[in-house]
């Protein structure tokens, strides 16, 4: 397979797949130095969106933010994609803010694909891998179709939904890895040959519609921002021409024609095996587990400037076509709507993620990293957050360096991580901000914080954003500590909360614990202090808010977490062995599946208690000790 | 659990009267001194007597303890040793308290864990001291099944059932704004939330601890007056608390104080002499008297033996009905009209103990009977292991209640605050149930909610 020849080309990594998963990962490798081949079977689909047209939501955007500080290149091609900017959440609390885009799917692709061009250590190699190579239990290269391997020190499969891929539009079964894309099958069949284990997933997505067809005067709109904010720490500008979106919901008659055909539907006949999302249920779905409900909201949103799809947000469905149709003559604005593209479910393998490090290298197979949608993950914020983990490691594997660990309390990266090397994938995973225990210090505004140093580090980023990020900080600090030793005096006080809380506002506070008070403003505060405002930009009275408001809250948290750092400080030697009498039978079983690289991974296990735990650590304080002689 | 300084009971209490108390880990000697503010200048290994207070500043015992500083210890950490009387409350009072002030309940095989990786066991030993934790932890979730009753655990899931309901319609509005669908408020959930700690009040006090143990049993003297009755307290007591006079109505308050046999502890009430006077006061209180014997667990009637009993007092012991009652008949040192059997007979088979007050005799053979009673209602109870899931039940309960009540007082705070205090209220149920409700978080929100575009 691969030439015995040394001068075959050989690069130090490879990665399969141009996705959103492949495209980070590609980038990472080639930022940090080492000559990096992206093998994809079509070019032209480099980064495409398969279903929604959008980027970040709540927990996404996070996500977005973290790679972004991590120095990826999703935050970048969606400030320049969007167009339409959101801060949802931002009736709430700033823990629970998330940027979310609208995304003009070919922008988006364009921009990826200009970035993948100008990486100079990168090579764009278009055809579709059928094997990787191992010996000894080590990778090698990979396998082109119809051409020569490639020799590489590792590996990365970002292959998405393309491993054995089927596609569903009512009783017609169509093989491929998305709508117009052949499957990968070949490269599916060799790693379960090798002795991976592989399962089925499904997802689906709605009909588009020809934009012309539609009546939006008959719908509700949904416009963007006024002040939108950037998803990259690097943008310094963001200025969209902004499209809006539109809202119209099914109804009773709606419903009707969906139970009348459900004997139809794929999802019911038996045909579909493979478990999809509950968060993103399709409309047979909805319609089937929640009759009560007498009306779906819907979203009308934009593919591209360029084109005339509009993507129905709400409307997933493999039904017949022809149902798919009777189903639109319902809907208010959508009556006369033509559908370009059909909705469909698609079933694929993935590789449950037990079988990877927390590195998300294979446990199987060194050097070989799965990234993406082949771990069990679904959407694209989730695929480009593994894939730069899976860049950053493996060139830190080839320079003989630790893994990044990236911990639960410091990024939703490291929620993510953690759990797919932890809990078992029956459904398609996708983030969700109660999945981390410590939210209140994984703000999208503060990924920089808590991540830039990283891409410092490995010069995926260069200094000065990290240096600003640093000052902005002390000088937020030094604020803090100013509000934190003044007291603003009573008669002040009233003045301030003379609306919020007119009976007891009159007596002297510190500045801080007046700031606590919910509706009190900073720039109020600021006035009546007594060396005058506190000078600092915006982003840092933002910065500033946010510390004050959550100070307790955050300091709680903190305490949490090293607490938790503790567990997770107690490494488990890969090769410990499980087959402990005294364990409960099934923590044994659990952990001899999961394999948990920590004491605290062992704690996060279901089924595993605290007495395991004891047990655990007589054991491995017993090989310390007999290591030590 | 690592590095957590932890507290168990480690003899059966019951048995020799005495019960130990101990604790270990780096906390061990700050958490001694809050109680016995001079124990950190105590030389390790050397044995001091001390009175112990609760945070509300009421004696819990007299106590001998003792400090045995790491790493010359069993765990090699620091380690206190507590010998306080056994019984059920002051055990469980004093492990609260130390709880109270940072100390975890150990768990299973805890100190000899503790002992092994601090190099106090033998490395060779790790099998034997890996059985030890699984065969304690057998034994806990086999008392907890057993004594609990799964009772506790059930009332408590139910707790949890309603947290997590909360929870996630709190969870919802977060992650899920862009749905219309339902969502929390802040009156529903304050009400729940009250509804809540209501129960976990309830739990705490009647369930958790049995609410008789966690009071003691409560014990009243009723009788005509000078029939020796405050003689009888005070003989009970060991000392001259209640006055005694031969002039009838001298004793017209309620007097209560704690006394201990065989391990268990009891409040003793002595009531004022049951007779027909036109006495305002004297009335009230044998009112009192009897409203206290109403709810008493055990009532001590004190007839005088010597003149016997006469018709009122059948009446008034008739009024009693099932209650709990044993009949003294005192002044035996006057001699007896009646024996013991033949009142027991004409009063329809109730117990009697024949004894005087005043010259001791017969006190023990009363002393015996009411101990047995206690162990015929509770012998179930008297496991270390009870003990033990008590204290961390109605800590961990407490704990629950605690951190609602915060909740409710911040309920302007936002959801993504008032989430943390559900959840850390969820845990919290979580020690006592075994179960990680949090975990069921997203399996809620889908099977209720109609999530998803
Ligand atoms: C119909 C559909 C509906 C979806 N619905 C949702 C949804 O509702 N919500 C959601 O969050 N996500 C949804 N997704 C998932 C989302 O698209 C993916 O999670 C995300 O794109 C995964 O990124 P990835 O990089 O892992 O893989 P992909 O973006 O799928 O990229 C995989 C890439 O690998 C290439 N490739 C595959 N095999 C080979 C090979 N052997 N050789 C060379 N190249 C190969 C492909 O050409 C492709 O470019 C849906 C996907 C589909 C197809
Ligand atoms: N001889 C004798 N006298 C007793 C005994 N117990 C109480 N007395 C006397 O009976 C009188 C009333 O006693 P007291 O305890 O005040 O009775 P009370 O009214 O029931 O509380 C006192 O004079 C006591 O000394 C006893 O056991 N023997
Ligand atoms: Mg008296």
């Amino acid at each position: 397979m691969l030439k015995k020849d040394k001068k075959a080309p050989g690069f130090s990594v490879i990665v399969i797949g141009g996705g959103h998963a492949g495209c980070e990962a590609a980038l990472a490798s080639a930022r940090i130095g080492f000559d990096t081949a992206l093998i994809t079977i079509s070019r032209a689909d480099i980064a495409r969106m398969p279903c929604n047209p959008a980027i970040g939501g709540l927990a996404k955007g996070q996500l977005v933010r973290e790679v972004d500080a991590l120095g990826g290149e999703m935050g970048l091609c969606i400030d320049e994609a969007g167009i339409q900017f959101r801060m949802l959440n931002r009736a709430k609390g700033p823990a629970v803010w998330s940027p979310r885009a609208q995304a003009d799917k070919k922008v988006y692709h364009r921009r990826m694909l200009k970035a993948l061009r100008e990486e100079k250590n990168l090579t764009l190699i278009e055809g579709e891998a059928t094997a990787v190579a191992v010996r000894n239990g080590k990778v090698e290269g990979v396998a082109i179709a119809g051409g020569e391997g490639i020799g590489g020190k590792k590996v990365i499969l970002a292959l998405g939904t393309f491993p054995n891929g089927i596609m569903h539009i009512g009783e017609k079964q169509i093989p491929g890895g998305r709508e117009g894309e052949p499957p990968s099958c070949l490269l599916s069949d060799q790693l379960a040959g090798l002795g991976i284990e592989r399962r089925r997933l499904k997802t689906g997505t709605p009909p588009r519609l020809e934009k012309s067809t539609l009546d939006y005067s008959r719908c509700q709109i949904q416009p963007g921002d006024d002040d939108p904010v950037p998803f990259s720490f690097r943008t310094r500008r963001l200025q969209p021409d902004q499209v809006p979106c539109y809202i119209t919901w099914t109804n009773g008659r709606t419903h009707e024609i969906i139970a009348a055909n459900i004997d139809r539907a794929p999802l019911f006949t038996g045909q579909i095996k493979g478990t999809g999302p509950r968060y993103c249920p399709s409309i047979e779905d909805k319609v089937v587990r929640f009759r009560s409900r007498e009306r779906h909201q819907l979203f009308l949103e934009p593919e591209s400037r360029e084109s005339e799809e509009i993507y129905v947000n709400g409307l997933a469905t493999s039904l017949p076509a022809d149902v798919q149709e009777r189903i639109l003559r319902t809907i208010p604005g959508l009556e006369e709507a033509r559908i370009v593209r059909y909705g469909y479910a698609i079933e694929y393998d993935f590789f449950p993620p037990h079988q990877i490090h927390r590195s998300l290298e294979s446990r199987k197979i060194e050097g070989l990293y799965f990234a993406g949608q082949v771990n069990g993950t679904s959407g694209y914020e989730e695929a480009a957050a593994q894939g730069i983990v899976a860049g950053i490691n493996a060139c830190l594997s080839i320079r003989k360096e630790p893994p990044i660990f990236l911990d639960r309390h410091q990024a939703y990266i490291g929620v993510l991580l953690d759990d797919l090397v932890t809990k078992e994938i029956d459904e398609p995973y996708r983030m969700f901000t109660s999945r981390a225990e410590h939210r209140l210090l994984l703000r999208q505004d503060n990924a920089d914080e808590r991540l830039m140093k990283y891409a410092v580090r490995y010069r995926l980023l260069g200094k000065e954003l990290w240096e600003e990020m640093i000052c902005r900080r002390r000088r937020v600090e030094r604020a803090r500590r100013r509000l934190a030793a003044e007291t603003v005096p009573a008669d002040r006080c009233k003045g301030i909360l003379k609306e919020i809380l007119p009976e007891k506002g009159a007596q002297p506070r510190l500045a801080t614990k007046l700031l606590q008070i919910p509706g009190v403003d900073l720039e109020e505060v600021e006035s009546v202090l007594k060396d005058g405002p506190l000078g600092l930009g915006e982003r840092e009275r933002e910065m500033l808010r946010i510390r004050i408001k959550y100070e307790g809250y955050i300091r709680r948290q903190k305490k949490m977490a090293d607490k938790m750092l503790r567990m997770d400080k107690i490494k488990i030697p890969s090769d410990f062995s499980f087959e402990i009498e005294a364990l409960s039978a099934e923590a044994r079983e659990k952990l001899q599946i999961f394999k948990p690289e920590n004491l605290g991974q062992a704690s996060r296990i279901s089924g595993v208690r605290a007495s395991d735990l004891s047990i655990l650590m007589i054991f491995l304080e017993r090989r310390n000790k007999q290591e030590q002689g | 659990m690592y590095g957590d300084t932890v507290v168990a009971l480690s003899t059966p209490p019951g048995e020799s009267g005495i019960a130990v108390v101990r604790m270990s880990g780096r906390e061990a000697v700050k958490i001694l001194s809050g109680m016995i503010p001079d124990a950190h200048t105590w030389e390790t290994h050397k044995i001091h007597k001390r009175k112990i207070r609760g945070t509300d500043g009421n004696l819990i015992d007299e106590v001998l303890a003792v400090i045995m500083r790491a790493p010359d210890s069993y765990t090699g950490e620091d380690v206190v040793e507590i010998s306080c009387h056994g019984s059920m409350l002051i055990i469980t009072e004093l492990i609260e308290e130390l709880i109270a002030r940072g100390a975890v309940v150990a768990g299973p095989g805890e100190f000899t864990k503790k002992a092994y990786l601090n190099g106090k066991i033998d490395l060779v030993q790790a099998e034997a001291v890996a059985d030890l934790i699984a065969a304690e932890t057998r034994l806990q979730s086999l008392v907890a099944l057993e004594h609990l009753g799964g009772g506790l655990s059930r009332k408590v899931r139910e707790v949890e059932d309603k947290l997590l309901e909360q929870l996630s319609l709190v969870e919802v509005s977060i992650d899920f704004s862009q749905e219309d669908i339902e969502t929390w408020s802040a009156a529903e959930l304050t009400e729940v939330s009250r509804e809540i700690r209501k129960k976990l009040r309830s739990l705490i006090e009647s369930e958790v601890a049995g609410k008789k143990l966690r009071r003691g049993i409560r014990i009243t003297l009723l009788g005509p007056r000078n029939a020796g009755k405050s003689s009888l307290y005070n003989a009970l007591l060991g000392e001259e608390r209640a006055i005694v006079s031969s002039i009838p109505g001298t004793t017209r308050d309620l007097l209560r104080e704690r006394i201990h046999i065989g391990g268990f502890t009891f409040y003793l009430e002595d009531t004022a002499g049951i007779a027909e006077t036109g006495c305002e006061i004297e009335n009230r209180g044998i009112s009192i008297g009897r409203e206290a014997a109403r709810i008493a667990d055990l009532v001590l009637f004190v007839i005088d033996g010597n003149s016997g009993c006469e018709a009122q007092e059948e009446r008034e012991l008739a009024r009693m009905g099932h209650r709990e009652v044993i009949v003294v008949l005192n002044k035996k040192d006057l001699g007896l009209r009646e024996d013991e059997s033949k009142v027991s007979v004409r009063l329809g088979g109730v117990k009697a103990v024949a004894l005087s007050a005043k010259e001791g005799e017969g006190l023990d053979k009363l002393r015996e009977e009411i101990f047995s009673r206690a162990v015929m209602s509770s012998a179930a109870d008297l496991s270390r292991e009870r003990i033990a899931l008590n204290a961390r039940q109605a800590a961990s309960l407490a704990e629950a209640e605690r951190t609602l009540e915060k909740l409710e007082r911040e309920m302007d705070k936002g959801a993504e605050i008032l989430s943390l205090y559900i959840r850390e209220a969820l845990e919290a149920c979580g020690r006592v149930t075994g179960r990680a409700a949090a975990e069921e978080l997203l399996d809620t929100i889908f099977n209720r909610f109609c999530i998803g575009k």
